[in-house]
């Protein structure tokens, strides 16, 4: 059984800058949630916004924060989009 | 049915082409333009950034919202990215149905969604600063 699997992760706008990274490659256990991956990365990336205020991806789609990821799996996190009235 | 998020500008003209048919009776263009102001500040230029390969398919997700509520629409919609000034077109969305009112109305509900579902961010540089947009708040760049 593997210990770990590989994920990779993509920022973008205000994200990426706290992160100071496009993308990063991450090793998480099996069975992590996009929530515990945006955790660990939190951790290591102490800037990182709450994560009541991002929205997670995976492989793409809007995914919910408790989605499992599988190895190899692209995920982004995503900050609010342009919006608003203009 | 035509998606882009693209770097060149965008010709409204162009989106316009691609929804018309023999049975589209009325065209309904949305144009997004650069704006000089913001929170009562001068805006100089802006830059958007895309994800891309999330933001086409979502686009496409749009365009079948559109088609499940109005069958006979079609559906253009392309979005810049990189540094825009002034004046310029950011986004279009077109639509064409038989008659005017479902165009408006597919028209409006394509831009509402897609400013709301597509990940494309705005990074304005105004007079006061820099910001990224995110939602309804401007968040100064670090």
């Amino acid at each position: 059984m593997a210990v770990a699997i590989a994920v990779r992760v993509r920022f973008f706008a205000r994200l990426r800058e706290l992160a100071g990274a496009e993308i990063e490659a991450l090793q998480v256990p099996p069975g992590s949630s996009l929530a515990d991956v945006y955790d660990a990365l939190r951790a290591k990336h102490t800037t990182l916004p709450a994560r009541e205020s991002v929205r997670a991806a995976l492989n793409q789609e809007f995914a919910d924060w408790n989605a499992t990821v599988a190895g190899g799996d692209e995920v982004a996190f995503i900050p609010p989009v342009s919006g608003g009235r203009g | 049915m035509r998606y882009d998020v693209q770097k060149e500008p965008i010709d409204p003209r162009e989106l316009e082409a691609a929804v018309t048919y023999p049975g589209a009776g009325a065209i309904c263009t949305f144009s997004g333009i650069v704006r000089d102001s913001s929170r009562g500040q001068t805006v100089t230029h802006l830059d958007y950034e895309a994800y891309a390969e999330m933001a086409v398919p979502q686009m496409r997700k749009i365009g079948q919202e559109i088609k499940d509520r109005w069958p006979e629409a079609r559906v253009a919609m392309a979005h810049r990215t990189g540094h825009l000034e002034i004046g310029e077109v950011s986004v279009v969305v077109s639509v064409s149905c038989p008659h005017r009112a479902e165009a408006f109305e597919a028209c409006r509900w394509g831009i509402d969604r897609l400013k709301e579902s597509v990940p494309i961010w705005k990074k304005e540089h105004a007079a006061d600063g820099t910001y990224w947009i995110e939602g309804d708040q401007a968040k100064p760049v670090a």
